[in-house]
């Protein structure tokens, strides 16, 4: 057995936890523009400094039948220049201003994030608003990202995990636009200035917006700079659209990407799951904890600490918006590939069998409720917590509950999360090494579909 | 300019273990790390990657906390570890909840004074090392470039040129009495500094240091090993290559002046207007102008650490990726002619005032997190280590500012005139096996 279930009974010398000292949730300041523009404010002052992100609503899920990663190359040329400002001009002052200003695109969401030194919080939000609202889309810049798209997609060919993780995704959401990790370089090839310029002038609106900011200012004067810099935005609303529904998949499969020469395999296996609306998602967040989402978790102590397979293998509930799923992640060395897919279910089924020890339960949620305190120290800690609350649409209490509802969780509520989210009977297999080394091994666990690292089928 | 005023307060127990405590009573967390004064790059010859191993098997059990229960006890207190081994230091670190304050002093002092491992520990520790190196070096692209690429071409000296991460033949040479022996070398309370930050009282944090750290006995520690490196009369270059990567990589490293001499202050200010974000000359000029590479990034230090946590000789690096249509040659051409402008024209005194203040903000955020948002004042307790450890003064930390900031453009100029030239350099290269387009420049 493993050593988590075999522990030698603690120390007593061990010291004993003191009594906890409350965690406060800072107040939030929140204020509308007349555009629709949301602002949510947070005072931290453990530095001179401001952490914000503007975010956007919108995603390469919702441009994807126009083109597959469209939000994410928007984003790169919104960082390359507006009307008013040449790119090399936006670097500059924001480096005057010991700023720093990047643009991101995911599946859900895009982002304008920003931080620098409180004393220019004026300068830089007018920039960051520039930005926002009057890229130029230069020719010249467009093509030069277009190229750096190109070479990077092509590492990312090279790269397991990359593969790997685009596989697992291919699979479980099928015809959904989630199943794309990352455009073909035909893709790249096909894409339009235009159709850049067509998504920012929809998305990047201030009625699909919101922005957060952590850090050391003084709330009304923020928001009256805030005020004179996106004020003239002109209003726009946020859009929605209906995607195809992923498959129903049945039984377990094995998806094996080979790649020649591999001194390590990628295994990865999941399926879907809940969002974080979901009235599970504290069950089941708290089960995945226990079972890998931890250093100290059964699956880490099995498979590394015990068996010495792999370095850092962890488990994850992916919240995408619509639809999460969930995965088992581990890099194996070649000849333990089989005896690594045999040890995640063996835990996930443990999972779903047996009751967890009311002091695993105990320990996770410690871990949990912890975890959370620690990530309100810093700004940028602050404000991704923000954000998760504030792009999920989250109860507005979430952040001052999450504490009592860890707290309030069961043993019976993981037993159930377990059983009901950990779906080993029909989790996707996917297996990322060299098919002559460990082909044999992938293929213990169910029929096998093989592909190249082009992403092709391969007979 | 404010003045920075961290409150830092320190202290040296009995047996020579230095204790530095940050106290911020406002957070209900506490940041503890330990430090030693053992890095990779001061591992025995012939002994490559121990130091690395070896901070692995701190994790495998002390007398009275035995295999997993380090990790269980924190985790279980609601907290966060690592540990992580640098060119001159290993580092032990946790972030939790300020009431598991004495539990999470206890542990790294029982790991201090005791480790307790046995052969199955090391067996199961090597083979997850392995897969470390496999996952980061071996079956990843560009993996451990330039950071083991590098050192081996620009230095002459093994503590200085050797595989950091260890060659596979050494590391399944490991004993556990080569364990046993580290440990008693270079983990000794004098080899040593203990940090304490945030929720803590600093009479409290001293008390307790001394409760559980001072019994430790003193270790004889060797003589620092040599580190320094044999002047360097004319370029060197390695082509390597790249297995997995489709374009190719090539990265120059320029010895680094001593740390904390006006010529190494200015050489770092001057790093800042060469590597510092988008408006760094290197990226601007060869990814936005130019286009001849796809990604630039570097710095003195870079990858591993920064400019102030290292001691002893260091490249300042230019990591790039270019197009395969431009040669190796073509590459280097015009990264030379970057180097030429400053040497030539030198930086103008707005430039540089703008790479200060951007300094100082990147600065600002390291102290307060410099790991992401899970490990918070992870910077500052670096910082404070590292200037106790080779400074033998944390403080520090309030005035190391002072001196970049005092960096006139005449001296940056006649530290590039000096420093960057291809006599003081490496070359590392990898090419692409699988380049199939025809090199047109």
């Amino acid at each position: 057995m493993m050593a988590a279930t075999t522990q030698q009974p603690l120390s007593p010398l061990v010291p004993p936890l003191t009594l906890e000292r409350p965690v406060v949730w800072p107040p939030r300041v929140e204020h509308t523009l007349a555009n629709g523009l949301r602002v949510v404010l947070v005072e931290s002052h453990t530095i001179p400094k401001f952490d914000a992100q503007l975010l956007f609503r919108s995603g390469n899920a919702i441009a994807s039948h126009i083109a597959p990663g469209l939000a994410e190359m928007t984003a790169a040329c919104v960082r390359t220049g507006t009307e008013s400002r040449a790119e090399r001009e936006i670097d500059e002052t924001l480096r005057r201003m010991g700023a720093d200003l990047g643009c991101g695109g995911g599946a859900d969401n895009s982002s304008i994030s920003f931080s620098g030194l409180s004393e220019f919080s004026r300068d830089l939000l007018l920039v960051a608003a520039d930005v926002a609202r009057n890229a130029a889309f230069r020719a010249e810049e467009f093509e030069r990202e277009r190229r750096q798209k190109l070479e990077e997609i092509k590492i990312e060919r090279t790269t397991p995990g990359f593969l790997a993780g685009e596989r697992l995704r291919k699979v479980l959401f099928g015809a959904h636009p989630y199943a794309v990790a990352s455009p073909t370089p035909e893709q790249v090839a096909a894409y339009t200035r235009e159709q850049m310029i067509g998504y920012y002038r929809q998305h990047y609106v201030p009625g699909n917006a919101i922005l957060l900011a952590v850090g050391d200012f003084d709330p009304p004067k923020f928001i009256a700079q805030v005020e004179e810099a996106f004020a003239p935005w002109k209003a726009g609303a946020r859009e929605e659209r209906e995607y195809p529904a992923p498959p129903q998949l049945c039984g377990r499969h094995v998806h094996f990407v080979d790649f020649p020469g591999a001194v390590q395999t990628q295994v990865l296996l999941g399926h879907r799951s809940i969002t974080r609306q979901h009235p599970d998602w504290f069950a089941l967040s708290l089960a995945n904890a226990l079972f890998g989402g931890a250093f100290n978790s059964r699956l880490v102590m099995n498979i590394r600490e015990a068996k010495g397979y792999t370095y850092s293998p962890r488990s994850s509930v992916h919240p995408l918006r619509q639809h999460g799923y969930f995965s088992v992640h581990a890099a194996v060395r070649n000849d333990v590939t089989a005896a690594t897919i045999t040890e995640m279910f063996y835990e996930m089924d443990r999972m779903r069998s047996l009751p967890v020890g009311a002091d695993e339960l105990a320990d996770t949620q410690n871990y949990m409720t912890g975890v959370f305190s620690i990530g309100l120290a810093t700004q940028d800690g602050l404000a991704g917590q923000l954000a998760t609350v504030y792009l999920n649409d989250l109860p507005k209490d979430y952040l001052e509950t999450y504490r009592e509802r860890v707290r309030a969780l069961t043993l019976n509520d993981v037993l159930h999360a377990a059983r009901k989210y950990f779906d080993t009977a029909n989790a996707q297999i996917v297996v990322v090494g060299d098919r002559k080394e460990v082909g044999d091994q992938a293929s213990l666990f169910g029929e096998v579909s093989w592909y190249g690292a082009q992403g092709a089928p391969i007979g | 300019v404010s003045k920075l005023n961290i409150p830092i307060e320190h202290a040296t127990l009995a047996n020579g273990l230095r204790v530095v405590i940050s106290p911020d009573r406002a957070v209900p967390v506490v940041t503890v790390g330990v430090y030693y004064n053992i890095g990779f790059r001061l591992e025995p010859q012939g002994r490559s990657g121990f130091a690395h191993l070896f901070e692995h098997m701190m994790f495998q059990g002390s007398e009275h906390a035995g295999k997993t229960v380090h990790i269980k006890l924190i985790n279980s207190s609601g907290g966060v570890l690592n540990g992580s081994t640098r060119y001159d230091v290993t580092n032990y670190f946790e972030a939790v909840p300020s009431n598991a304050l004495e539990r999470t002093l206890w542990l790294e002092a029982d790991r201090m004074r005791s480790l307790k491992v046995d052969k199955e520990n090391l067996d199961n520790q090597l083979a997850v090392v392995k897969e470390e190196i496999r996952v980061n070096v071996l079956n990843q692209p560009y993996g451990g470039f330039p950071w083991l690429d590098l050192p081996p071409v620009a230095n002459r000296n093994w503590h200085n040129a050797h595989n950091f991460y260890g060659d596979f033949t050494d590391l399944d040479a490991a004993t556990l009495d080569d364990v046993q022996r580290f440990f008693k070398t270079y983990y000794a309370p004098n080899n040593a500094v203990l940090l304490i930050l945030g929720g803590v009282d600093p009479a409290e944090g001293f008390a307790l240091a001394k409760k559980h750290f001072e019994a430790i006995p003193a270790g004889k520690l060797p003589p620092p090993a040599d580190v320094a490196e044999p002047p360097q009369t004319e370029e060197r270059r390695a082509t390597v290559q790249e297995r997995l990567g489709t374009v190719p990589a090539l990265a120059i490293g320029y010895h680094a002046p001593q740390r904390r001499t006006p010529e190494w202050y200015a050489l770092a200010m001057l790093d800042q207007a060469l590597h510092g974000s988008r408006a760094g000359r290197v990226y601007r000029t060869l990814v936005l102008e130019k286009q001849i590479a796809v990604e630039a990034s570097g710095g003195i230090h870079y990858p591993m650490g920064d400019v102030l946590d290292y001691n002893g000789p260091m490249l300042m690096v230019t990591s790039l990726l270019h197009k395969p249509e431009y040669s190796a040659d073509a590459t280097i051409a015009a990264f030379d002619q970057v180097i030429r402008e400053v040497q030539q024209q030198g930086i103008s005194a707005a430039e540089l005032d703008s790479v200060k203040v951007k300094f100082r903000s990147d600065y600002f955020s390291t102290l307060e997190g410099g790991m992401g948002g899970y490990m918070p004042r992870f910077g500052l307790m670096h910082y404070l280590a590292c200037f106790t450890l080779f400074d033998d003064d944390p403080t520090l930390v309030n005035t190391i500012l002072d001196g970049f900031v005092a960096v006139t453009p005449e001296q940056a100029q006649a530290a590039a005139k000096k420093y960057l030239v291809p006599a003081n350099r490496a070359i590392a290269i990898r090419r692409p096996k699988n380049a199939g387009v025809a090199e047109a420049a």
